[in-house]
């Protein structure tokens, strides 16, 4: 009998047009990942990694094959549906933090909290948790040119687990920080997944990073060994 | 952090380029504003004319006199119920620098025939019987201090009176005001007889004459049939509608309104530009916010409804503004040109007209933007498409 993952992508495709050509990334892509998993996903770049990241956060749709999370087969929602259910379920880091420098921390966190029927007091409520989480209660209402790099960083964790999503989805989020710094936003993901159960998948060209992962995929690797779209991953903790 | 609060910091973000943008949306709607207030004056002392009243004047110009012996001769057209008369006086007091609006007229006729300057009939009965007595409107009684009984000299540079000065005396015997906006009353009145009896030259003569007519339909031919009466006679006349009458004289200044109203719409259509322009660039520079904004669940429509309302926060703060400073030069123009152009004032619509604008300038200025933002790719607006 076939296990139930959280995350279930089959036979996906997924090309791009550059001029005339068409490029494709994903070929017959399958990929599967359970509820609670810390998944770095490692590669050189341009193949693919941050496009096998939109499309499981439903940023982008897939040419073909199903993506399914949780009980939701992404495939089939239109943009809109895709945007409810992002709001949601996903929570995205990325390597640049993009907050909004006329908002103070703790009003960059409690955006995407506007989306839903709290009061202000409890988007408040809401957002203060989210930074004691990433240890930035402290620093609430700095703007983010008065913070540094890490602590923005810190912010734009805030600001993705605020709506308490399940997925985590982090695009190269240590690729601007120094090592201490990146260690320290590492341990905080890696709490996050464990004391908190989020599934979190990280994209990174750090091999040190990957260590906090609880499995890793090679892209690379992954693609070529398993060109008869069988999954093969490499453990690595 | 509600929405208003996100709106309010994205808009003041950039604060020297949403005060340049609010300051040309306040000045277009400072003109806007100020060209309304002129085009109420315009509009009002034409269509407030009497339907009833016709004007005569002499066929050559308006400035020679037509004898005042016509008013009995009129009368007799058929189709005239009433003939009154009336002459330019002109007159300062003290210097020539305090110019005021001076006629002489019928003094029994006259007022009969004018019922938008509101005069009781112990007023009027009193001034009447009072042949040096002046008639004063409130603006400019206030304006010098006068009060019924006040002996007031008058002087003009066109009229010498048969003393051989050119300072005439009057008694004020009543204040009059206006039953509407746009009845001037910094002006005042006197007896034409007085008039005939004390000056040096052109006697028992007058500028115009007013016929009034028993229905509105008769306009038309009861002036052909005045005209006509006087084809032969040494002083022929020219008369129109006291409507048509009114349109050449603001000729001049409907001249100004159309080109300050083409002017308006010139600015307003530049401002749509600068307003769209402003707008294309906050959607570039917000690229990669938008698109976090978008990952995190806020969908097109709800940033382009973010967008317009800042575009009509921009649109509504400048209304206001423009607007109010837009109010107090129009206060100051009505002082100004309430001898030549009274009147001047907020037409009630203005506000709907406004409204309308603001919501349309909104509305356009947001098109070009919204469809870039319902357009825009979240993954290769955050730069990390690989």
């Amino acid at each position: 009998m076939q296990k139930n993952h959280y995350i279930q992508l089959d036979g996906v495709n997924k090309s791009f047009s550059k001029g005339r050509e068409s490029v494709d990334i994903l070929k017959s892509f399958n990929l599967s990942i359970n509820q609670g998993e810390f998944v770095a996903i490692m590669g050189p770049s341009g193949l693919g990694k941050s496009t096998l990241l939109h499309l499981i956060g439903g940023l982008d749709e897939p040419c073909d094959g199903t993506i399914k999370i949780g009980d939701v087969t992404l495939s089939g929602l239109s943009e809109s549906e895709r945007t409810k259910w992002r709001a949601h379920h996903v929570g995205f880091v990325f390597q640049a933090h993009h907050l909004i420098p006329v908002l103070t921390a703790q009003k960059n966190v409690e955006l995407p909290l506007i989306l839903t029927k709290l009061s202000a007091k409890d988007r408040q409520k809401h957002g203060l948790a989210a930074l004691e989480l990433v240890d930035m209660k402290e620093r609430c209402k700095h703007y983010p040119s008065e913070l540094s790099g890490g602590q923005e960083q810190r912010v734009a964790i805030a600001r993705a687990i605020v709506s308490d999503p399940n997925l985590l989805l982090c695009d190269e989020p240590t690729g601007n920080l120094d090592r201490k710094t990146a260690d320290d936003i590492l341990r905080l993901l890696a709490e996050l997944n464990q004391q908190f159960n989020k599934t979190v998948i990280m994209v990174t060209h750090d091999p040190k990073a990957a260590e906090y992962a609880t499995r890793v995929i090679q892209l690379e690797q992954y693609l070529s060994q398993n060109s008869d779209n069988r999954m093969a991953d490499s453990g690595y903790n | 952090m509600g929405t208003i609060n996100l709106i309010w910091r994205n808009s003041v973000r950039n604060k020297i380029r949403f005060a340049l943008t609010l300051l040309s949306v306040a000045i277009a709607f400072f003109l806007y504003t100020a060209y309304s207030g002129i085009n109420t004056a315009l509009t009002a002392s034409v269509t407030e004319a009497n339907q009833l009243r016709l004007n005569s004047s002499h066929k050559v110009s308006l400035t020679r006199g037509l004898p005042v012996s016509y008013k009995q001769k009129m009368r007799s057209i058929e189709g005239v119920t009433s003939v009154s008369y009336a002459s330019w006086f002109g007159g300062y007091v003290k210097d020539e620098t305090q110019q005021i609006s001076v006629f002489a007229v019928d003094h029994e006729s006259y007022f009969q025939m004018h019922p938008e300057y509101a005069l009781d009939a112990e007023q009027l009965t009193r001034w009447q019987k009072q042949q040096t007595g002046i008639l004063v409107g409130q603006k400019l009684a206030d304006n010098f201090g006068w009060k019924v009984g006040d002996k007031v000299p008058i002087s003009t540079s066109i009229w010498m009176n048969r003393d051989g000065h050119f300072t005439w005396f009057f008694t004020v015997s009543a204040i009059f005001q206006g039953n509407s906006p746009s009845v001037n009353d910094n002006q005042a009145f006197f007896h034409h007889q007085y008039f005939d009896e004390a000056r040096a030259f052109g006697r028992y003569e007058a500028n115009w004459f007013i016929p009034q007519i028993d229905k509105t339909a008769n306009a038309a031919k009861v002036s052909l049939d005045i005209d006509a009466f006087f084809e032969n006679a040494v002083e022929p006349t020219r008369t129109s509608t006291e409507q048509v009458f009114k349109k050449e004289q603001t000729q001049q200044f409907a001249d100004m309104a159309m080109i300050l109203r083409l002017a308006v719409i010139a600015v307003f259509f530049t401002l749509l530009l600068i307003v769209c322009n402003t707008m294309m660039q906050v959607i570039r520079e917000r690229r990669r916010e938008t698109a976090i904004m978008k990952t995190s669940g806020f969908s097109s429509s709800y940033l382009i409804i973010l967008l317009f309302l800042e575009s009509l926060l921009l649109f509504g703060s400048g209304a206001f503004l423009g607007g109010l400073v837009g109010f107090i030069a129009l206060d100051q123009l009505q002082y100004l040109f309430s001898d030549f152009l009274p009147g001047i004032s907020l037409s009630p619509n203005l506000f709907i007209e406004m409204a309308l604008m603001i919501a349309l300038g909104a509305i356009i200025s947001s098109v070009f933007p919204a469809i870039t933002l319902a357009a825009s790719s979240i993954t290769s607006d955050l730069g990390t498409q690989s």
